[in-house]
Parts: structure tokens; C-alpha cells; sequence
């Protein structure tokens, strides 16, 4: 088990999502173990000694929205509740404490909130996520919540501005800093078309890696694969990305073999993908500014209330639509394909952007980059726009 | 009072009496129903002789069901197992847990013993003790037709009256309480059939919330390729795992001497649905609706069916296993038990049966007569008898399921810490294990895997006591069910008070066991898995598992559940300790 502790803090460190000086995992077994930066590892292991849990990530992040967001909330509110699809599925709601409910020992009041939910912000001191089963999961509920705030904050920023003392210097500091250019430079692609089963699941594995390298998704959120004659070799449900080796499953595109069960929960998106386009690879990634982007709806006076569900509307982010639709069998597998049928790539609304290859893995990579990054542009633009 | 109705219905059968008690309302807050609530009823009687004329057979439901809560509309039977001694327990669907529940009644609790055979009919105007000399010996559907015009049906067939160890009590609309043989412990009540014919609704305490829960636990169940996805257990019910045991290299095969079997695919989910034209079916209310049938309405074999009628004995023809599951539905009696006691058997006398001969011995043991005499005694019994124990695949006498623990480590484990014997339900760690629900841990690793599966055992303990079914936690949690408990009853549950609810349960199953002589030389694999080798290939190694890791992961366990190292209670008082 301290070897997880070990991976799990190099993961945060790799994927920028934690200072490097602010993290500390705890784990128990028949024992506790904790480790990493002192005061956080003593937390960490005094709220997951009262928790019926396996792991615990304490992190401070590296941007500091979630405190922010903790900050403008009103008196008198507790939770934080960004709106995209995966708070709206997995997390459902935020719970935060604020530095004046902390008291001398603030493990048993972060226990409490955990025993509800995977993660809460602890203003002034970070993200604490739960982990049922695996620290991996704590890692994961982490991420998740690091992306949820991410999301929200910017949304928020958008909307209503700067509010508090210090915040446009630290949104400079995370636009001038924090944030890279976001390109494919330096990335090395199969050319297609990809047939063989070992070049293609060693391709997928290499591409998936190039995601999460290059920021397009949190590790575990996002699918990929690739269609080679009747069979659709995808990552598997819960797989990380950056590390496929082994996750990927080769399912046959007639179903007479069900061993495609532990596939991604979008393999019938892929499958009906394939069918309106006769793409040879899908990209599914969950980069920031694209789901901040789609929630971005300029309708005014809309009957639709659950427009992650129920909108049917086909709306632009520039020339790449955006639709409506649940995860799995809630809706996605049915509006994006017509969408992305022409354009060869289409954004969910609060969820993410799908992207195909018409031979191989290279262009639907840049399709993605290049989604993202007029997100990200046209984020900016409006935000400047409404600053001033 | 919401959720809850704060009644149990007692019934003695030898006096034929009923009468209605209240519940309290810290027993209910403290067990919710269910599982946890038979098994805190069991105090005081769970030394006695499973047959004993006193031993409760307890059927509860939960807070939630009568509700819309998805998947919960079950109910759990309690009482002592005469196959494997433990406490049992088992949940089931179908219409009975509905409508016991619109009778404003949590459980139904029967004791005694009725001198002839007798039905139980429950409604709103009353209890009554309706002899039925010519329904017994009748098959399960042959008595569920005789009384369906009064209610829903729980019935026993001959296999529960002849005391089959591993007898089922069937539930009208074909779900079964499998297993541990209470259809043995009913039948010995005189027991044929208990109807129940309510419709009273149940409160909920706060209806928007509820609303919102609900729709939070569907939208996770969308988002699940196991629950609806396209190869997922809706469309193939559970026999879609058989492709993926079979490609994990984990199929029990020819009584576990092997974990390939090359015929799997001749009963795979895409296999039944094209020979039988297999429609959806399940339990009442159910969204997921797993359960599969033929037009005509027979029911199509589980997943653990198909592969121990199949592999288990070496039987690549799905006509046989279609009809053996029938068989076993009919007579009453459990298809896992029955197909790996027929297995053990056949490895015993060095030829496994096939075809026509399987019928006539699922016959023969509901009816104990020639063969079916020793085999209705259950795999570790009769491999004793026949001078090879070692060949019974069993844990505490409760025969393993179609998950070669070689396979899954996390299995391995639980198939020994769980209380009722070898059974796959208590942890579930194939759920992570193979299916990466909610996340993957490394089958081939013992590592966590002790805190894991108590984890997990806290979980589903819970989960038995809403009572809602495994299959949702493919998709849900605990989070969302909590706040479907929490909007029903009023009264505020978190997924951290729910496990502790569910720690209690277990300690107290564990207790019961322990008070009955069970300690650490029970809570262990058959040799085989520890000295021979699964079918490696495909680039899968499945070797033997390693005793000494073995040993050392369930001592972390017993340390984890405060249990000394012979994983029994330090302190003799403990039930004492707790409501």
C-alpha cells in the first residue's frame, strides 16, 4: 500500500492539479499509513481513521478557485454545485467548510462530510477526498472535484466577475502561468490505417497517454478506440488513459460475444459514431474550457430546465456543434452522431468533445487540440469583454 | 411513520395464533429491515437446530420497499441454514415483498410447526391457516397456480418438503430464495405456501427529495455499460458474464479441475438470446429488468446457472441446462447447490452426468430416492460419504459459485469471510474485481483486498437491508440510496452510517456463527485451490493461490474486524453491546 501513496502523489504532481509541497495520502489496511507534507498526512489519517474507507488524498490545489468559490458563496450556504455532468452524475453536490467551521481538530467536521460525499473544499486548506475502496479512488475523487471547481469557477468568473481582493491577480497568474499552449507539437502518430491488434492497442495506449499529457482529460475521465474491420478496441470503463496497457477491449461489432462489458460506458456512442461516419478512430476527452464553453447558452426565455437531458437544439462553439445528452444509455449515443457526422466533431453540452480519425489517431487528436483551444480562446474573449 | 411501518406479524404454527407486535423504533433505525432486522430477531434463537420446531423463519422487507425506489421492492428470509449451519439469510424479488408490506407489516415472523400441511393467507381481513393436503407434493408452479387468485405466493415444491438441504422457497413470479436450504427449514414447518395480499401505501416523508434522489440512482444506472449497457445485464441478463469468465480464464470447469471450458459460448448472453428468443423480465418495479424468459414465459437460467450446469459438469448443450434450470424452479431447490453437488459427485465417480441423466437426478434428489438420496444432502456431505471430502468445492458446507477464486483474490477471501458460507454476494468483488465497479483493483493482488472486502461486506449488509438489489451498486452508491432512505423515512442516513449499520450486521451474523462452534479452520478454501492450477493461456497465467498470502490476508481481516486470530469475539458479551 505505500507504494500507491507513492504513485498516487507523483500523479497529482505530474497532472498539476496539487503543489507539489501540499500533498499527503493516507491508506489503511489492518494498519494506517500516512504520508507526504506532515500537518496534511496527520489530517488525512485522523479523518480516514473515522470513515469506513480504504484511502485519503488531503491536497492543496494548484490553483486556488476552490477556495474562492468558497469564499463567494453566501453565508449560509455549504455546498458548491458546478453544473457540469460529471458533478451532476458522481458527485451530485460539493460540501465545503469554511475556515470558521474548523475549530482545533477539523478532522471529525470533515469526517461528517465525507461520510455523505467523495470530496469537500476545506478553505485554507485544500481538497479532501475519500477513496471506498482503493486509494486510486481517492485520487480519483480528487481529480473530480479539482475539475468541478476548475469548471465552476469559471463559470462564475464569467458571469459575475472578479469579487474578491486578490482574484484577478491570481486569474492572471493562473492564465499567464498555470496554463500552457496547448498544441500536438512533439507528438508522434501511426499512420493509418491501423489493422493489426497489437499496433492498434499499443497506438491507443500511447495516444490515450498523449491526453492526459497534454491536458485533454483528467486521467480517468474520456474513452478512445478504434474500429479495424468488425471489431472496436476500447478503453475499458474506469481505465485510465494514461495507462491502457491491458484496459482495452476488443469488441466485436455484431455482439455475439459480451466480454465488451467492461467496455467504456460509451460504447454505443463509438459504435453509432462509426455508423454515421465510417471513422476509423474516436477521441473523448473532457478538456476544461470546452465543457465550461457549452454550458455557455445564449437562449433566452427556453421551456427546457434539464438542458443536459432534454435540449435538442444543435448549438455552435464556432463550426463545432454542440448537443445534448446523457452518459451511456441517457442520450449521448443518439444526438451526437447526426452531429458529428459532418463536421467530424461535436462537444456535449457540460461534458466534453468527441472527435474522429479518418485512418488513424492524428487528426482526431488535433481536432481536439484545436476545439479546445478556440474554447479556450473565445472564453477569454467574452471574459474581457465583459471586464472591460 | 415514514418508510417503516413498525409492525412485525408473528405466527405460530403449531397453535396456529397471529398476532401483531410493534417494532421499535430504535430497533428499526438501528437495523432498517430486511436482512439486518431478521438477523437481530435471530438473537436468542440462533442456537437451535435449524429444524427445530421453534427456529423462526423470518421474512422482512425493507423501508424502502413499496416505494419507487428502484430495485427495491425485496424482501429477505432469515433463519439458521441447515446445509451449512451458519445464520442465513437471502434476498428476493417478485410482487411478495409489495404486497407483505401494503399489509402494514415489516416482517412476518413464523414459528412452530403445523401437524399437516398447511398454506398461510394473509390480507387485510385477517390471518388464516388454510390446510392443504392435496398441494403437498405439487411442483412450485403447480401451487402458485392454486393460490394466485388470493395473492402473492411464497411456496416450497417437493424438494422443500422432503428437507433437500439446499431446498428453495420460490417466489410466484419465479424468483427464488436460494441457497441455504430454508425451503428445507419451511417445509419442516408444514409450511407449503405463505400468501400475502396488501395494498397499503407507504408514507414517504418527503416526496421532491425523494424524487431528486431518485432520479440521480436512473441517471447512474444509465452511465453503466453493466446495468444498460449495450452488452450490458439488461439486454443478456446476467449470462453476459459468460463470455467474460471465459476470456478471464476464471469458469469453474469439470468441478473446478480446470477454469476454461471450451463450450461456454453455447450458452452465452448472445447464445440464449438467439435460441430461446429471450425477452426482458424481472422483478416487480425494476427498471433493470435482468431477469430473461421465453415468449411463452419460462424463465432462462441466471448466470451461475448456465455456467454450473454447464461447465461445472462438462455440459456444452443449452437445451439440458435450460432444462435442468426448470427442473430445480419447479421442484424447488437452489441450481448453484444442486449442479456443483451433482459435480463434486461426478468427479467422485470419475464421470460427470450429462443430458437426460441430469433431469433424472434433480428428481431423484428432490424426491431423495436412489442417488438423490445422498446428493440431497449438499456436495460436502455426500463427498464424505463417498470417502472423498476433498472434493467437495464448498466453503462451510455452501457450495462455490461460477468464480474460480484462482481468478479473483478478493474472491478467494470472501468467499471465506462471508457468513453464510461460500457465496460470491457478501463482498461481491467481482464487482471491482472484473467488472472495475466503481473502480479496478488487481485480481491477481491480495493487497487491500482484507479491508476491501470487510468494506464491502459493511456495504452490501447494508444494501440487504433497504432491501435493494446488488445489481444497482453497478451504477449507484450508497450516497444516492442514502438519500432515497433518508427523503422515505425521515430520518437522516449518510453512506458512512449506513456501513456502520451494515458492520453491525456482519459482526452479529459473525457472532451467531462463532456461538455455534464456527471459527478459522471454517474459514477456508478447498485444498485444490491452493495446490492446483487454473487454465492458463491467451497470455493469462492462473496459478494456485498462495496458502501463505492467503493465511496472512484474513488474519489482517479478522484484525480489521476485531476478531482474534482464530477470528472469534474476545468479548463474550458483544451482542450485549449493541441495540
Amino acid at each position: 500500500m505505500r507504494d500507491q501513496v507513492s504513485v498516487y502523489t507523483n500523479k497529482l504532481i505530474a497532472d498539476r492539479s496539487a503543489h507539489a509541497q501540499g500533498i499527503a495520502i493516507a491508506a489503511q489496511d489492518d494498519v494506517l499509513i500516512a504520508g507526504g507534507a506532515p500537518d496534511l498526512a496527520r489530517l488525512a489519517g485522523d479523518v480516514l481513521s473515522r470513515l469506513t474507507c480504504l484511502g485519503m488524498v488531503v491536497a492543496c490545489p494548484s490553483l486556488p478557485f476552490a477556495d474562492f468559490l468558497v469564499a463567494r458563496a453566501p453565508a449560509g450556504e455549504s455546498c458548491i454545485v458546478p453544473r457540469d455532468t460529471e458533478t451532476r452524475t458522481f458527485l451530485h453536490d460539493i460540501p465545503f467548510l469554511r475556515r470558521s467551521d474548523l475549530g482545533a481538530d477539523p478532522a471529525p467536521v470533515i469526517a461528517r462530510l465525507l461520510g455523505s460525499r467523495k470530496g469537500v473544499v476545506v478553505e485554507g486548506v485544500g481538497i479532501v477526498a475519500s477513496g471506498a475502496l482503493t486509494v486510486e479512488q481517492a485520487y480519483i475523487n480528487y481529480s473530480s472535484v479539482f475539475h468541478s471547481t476548475f469548471v465552476k469557477y469559471l463559470q462564475d468568473v464569467l458571469h459575475h466577475g472578479f469579487i474578491l481582493p486578490g482574484e484577478a491577480e491570481a486569474f492572471a497568474a493562473f492564465r499567464s502561468q498555470w496554463l500552457r499552449p496547448l498544441t500536438d507539437e512533439g507528438l508522434a502518430f501511426r499512420s493509418g490505417p491501423l489493422a493489426e491488434r497489437d499496433e492498434i492497442l499499443d497506438e491507443i495506449a500511447t495516444v490515450g497517454r498523449y491526453t492526459v499529457e497534454r491536458g485533454l482529460v483528467d486521467s480517468f475521465f474520456g474513452n478512445i478506440s478504434c474500429r479495424a474491420g468488425e471489431v472496436i478496441y476500447i478503453s475499458q470503463t474506469a481505465a485510465s488513459l494514461d495507462s491502457l496497457a491491458g484496459c482495452i477491449d476488443p469488441v466485436p461489432t455484431d455482439n455475439s460475444s459480451t466480454f465488451g462489458i467492461t467496455a467504456s460506458s460509451e460504447l454505443l456512442a463509438h459504435r453509432r459514431i462509426y455508423e454515421a461516419t465510417g471513422a476509423a478512430t474516436i477521441l473523448h476527452g473532457h478538456p476544461k474550457f470546452a465543457v465550461i464553453m457549452s454550458m455557455e447558452c445564449a437562449e433566452e426565455g427556453c421551456a427546457i430546465t434539464d438542458c443536459w437531458k432534454e435540449c435538442d437544439r444543435v448549438r455552435f462553439l464556432g463550426d463545432t456543434p454542440v448537443v445534448a445528452g446523457e452518459i451511456g444509455a441517457g442520450g449521448l449515443a443518439r444526438r451526437v452522431p447526426p452531429a458529428i457526422a459532418g463536421p467530424r466533431k461535436a462537444v456535449v453540452y457540460g461534458h466534453g468533445v468527441f472527435t474522429v480519425g479518418e485512418t488513424d489517431f492524428a487528426d482526431a487528436f488535433r481536432a481536439l487540440v484545436s476545439v479546445e483551444n478556440w474554447c479556450r480562446g473565445e472564453y477569454f474573449r467574452r471574459l474581457e469583454e465583459r471586464l472591460g | 411513520m415514514f418508510g417503516w411501518t413498525g409492525t412485525i406479524l408473528n405466527i405460530d404454527l403449531s397453535s396456529r395464533a397471529a398476532w401483531r407486535e410493534d417494532l421499535s423504533v430504535e430497533l428499526l433505525h438501528a437495523y432498517l429491515g430486511g436482512r439486518g432486522l431478521g438477523v437481530r430477531l435471530m438473537r436468542g434463537f440462533h442456537a437451535l437446530d435449524p429444524f427445530d420446531p421453534v427456529m423462526p423463519l423470518i421474512f422482512a422487507v425493507g423501508p424502502l420497499c413499496g416505494t419507487s425506489a428502484p430495485t427495491a421492492a425485496r424482501l429477505t428470509v432469515v433463519s439458521r441454514s441447515p446445509l451449512t449451519g451458519t445464520i442465513y439469510d437471502c434476498s428476493a424479488g417478485g410482487r411478495f415483498a409489495w404486497r407483505l408490506k401494503g399489509l402494514g407489516v415489516d416482517a412476518l415472523r413464523l414459528s412452530g410447526r403445523s401437524e399437516t400441511p398447511v398454506t398461510l393467507v394473509v390480507t387485510a381481513g385477517g390471518v388464516e391457516f388454510v390446510d392443504v393436503p392435496e398441494l403437498w407434493g405439487q411442483t412450485v408452479p403447480e401451487t402458485v397456480a392454486a393460490l394466485s387468485g388470493r395473492g402473492s405466493v411464497a411456496a416450497i415444491g417437493p424438494a422443500g418438503e422432503n428437507g433437500v438441504l439446499f431446498a428453495n422457497i420460490m417466489m410466484g413470479e419465479g424468483n427464488s430464495v436460494g441457497r441455504g436450504g430454508l425451503g428445507a427449514v419451511m417445509g419442516a414447518k408444514g409450511l407449503k405456501a405463505v400468501v400475502v395480499n396488501g395494498d397499503i401505501p407507504v408514507a414517504v416523508a418527503d416526496r421532491e427529495r425523494f424524487d431528486r434522489a431518485r432520479q440521480d440512482v436512473m441517471r447512474l444506472f444509465r452511465a453503466s455499460p453493466v446495468i444498460f449497457g449495450e452488452l450490458g445485464i439488461a439486454e443478456y441478463g446476467t449470462p453476459a458474464l459468460v463470455d467474460l469468465m471465459r476470456q478471464r480464464r476464471m469458469a469453474p470447469t469439470e468441478n473446478f479441475r480446470h477454469t476454461v471450458f471450451e463450450g461456454s459460448a453455447n450458452y452465452s448472453g448472445p447464445a440464449i438470446r438467439s435460441a430461446y428468443q429471450a425477452k426482458k423480465d424481472g422483478c416487480y418495479g425494476c427498471p433493470i429488468q435482468c431477469k430473461k424468459s421465453t415468449p411463452r414465459g419460462e424463465h432462462l437460467p441466471e448466470y451461475e446457472t448456465v455456467s454450473h450446469f454447464g461447465a461445472l459438469n462438462g455440459i456444452a448443450s443449452l437445451d439440458v441446462i435450460v432444462k435442468s434450470n426448470t427442473l430445480c424452479n419447479e421442484l424447488g431447490m437452489d441450481t448453484i447447490s444442486a449442479a456443483a453437488t451433482l459435480s463434486a459427485w461426478g468427479e467422485v465417480r470419475g464421470r460427470f452426468p450429462g443430458g437426460e441423466e441430469v433431469q433424472r437426478l434433480l428428481v431423484d434428489t428432490a424426491l431423495r430416492r436412489g442417488d438423490g438420496e445422498l446428493l440431497s444432502l449438499g456436495s460436502r456431505r455426500a463427498a464424505r460419504a463417498l470417502g472423498r471430502p476433498e472434493l467437495s468445492m464448498e466453503v462451510k458446507g455452501l457450495e462455490l459459485p461460477a468464480y474460480d477464486p484462482r481468478g479473483a483474490y478478493g474472491m478467494a477471501l470472501a468467499y471465506c469471510t462471508s457468513n453464510r458460507g461460500g457465496c460470491h454476494l457478501r463482498a461481491y468483488p467481482i464487482s471491482h474485481e472484473i467488472l472495475r465497479k466503481p473502480v479496478a483493483t488487481d485480481r491477481f493482488s491480495f493487497s487491500g483486498k482484507a479491508r476491501i472486502i470487510a468494506i464491502a461486506e459493511d456495504t452490501n449488509a447494508a444494501i440487504d437491508s433497504l432491501v435493494a438489489c446488488k445489481f444497482s451498486f453497478f451504477g449507484a452508491t450508497l450516497e444516492e440510496y442514502a438519500e432515497l432512505l433518508s427523503a422515505a423515512t425521515g430520518t437522516e442516513y449518510t453512506p458512512q452510517s449506513l456501513k456502520e449499520i451494515g458492520r453491525r450486521i456482519c459482526l452479529t451474523e459473525r457472532f451467531y456463527n462463532c456461538a455455534n462452534g464456527f471459527d478459522v479452520k471454517d474459514d477456508c478454501l478447498p485444498a485444490r485451490f491452493f495446490a492446483e492450477p487454473g487454465s492458463s493461456g491467451e497470455g493469462v497465467d492462473i496459478p494456485p493461490i498462495d496458502r501463505g498470502r492467503f493465511d496472512e490476508e484474513l488474519q489482517k481481516y479478522y484484525r480489521i474486524r476485531g476478531l482474534t486470530p482464530a477470528g472469534t469475539f474476545a468479548d463474550p458479551d458483544f451482542l450485549l453491546t449493541q441495540p
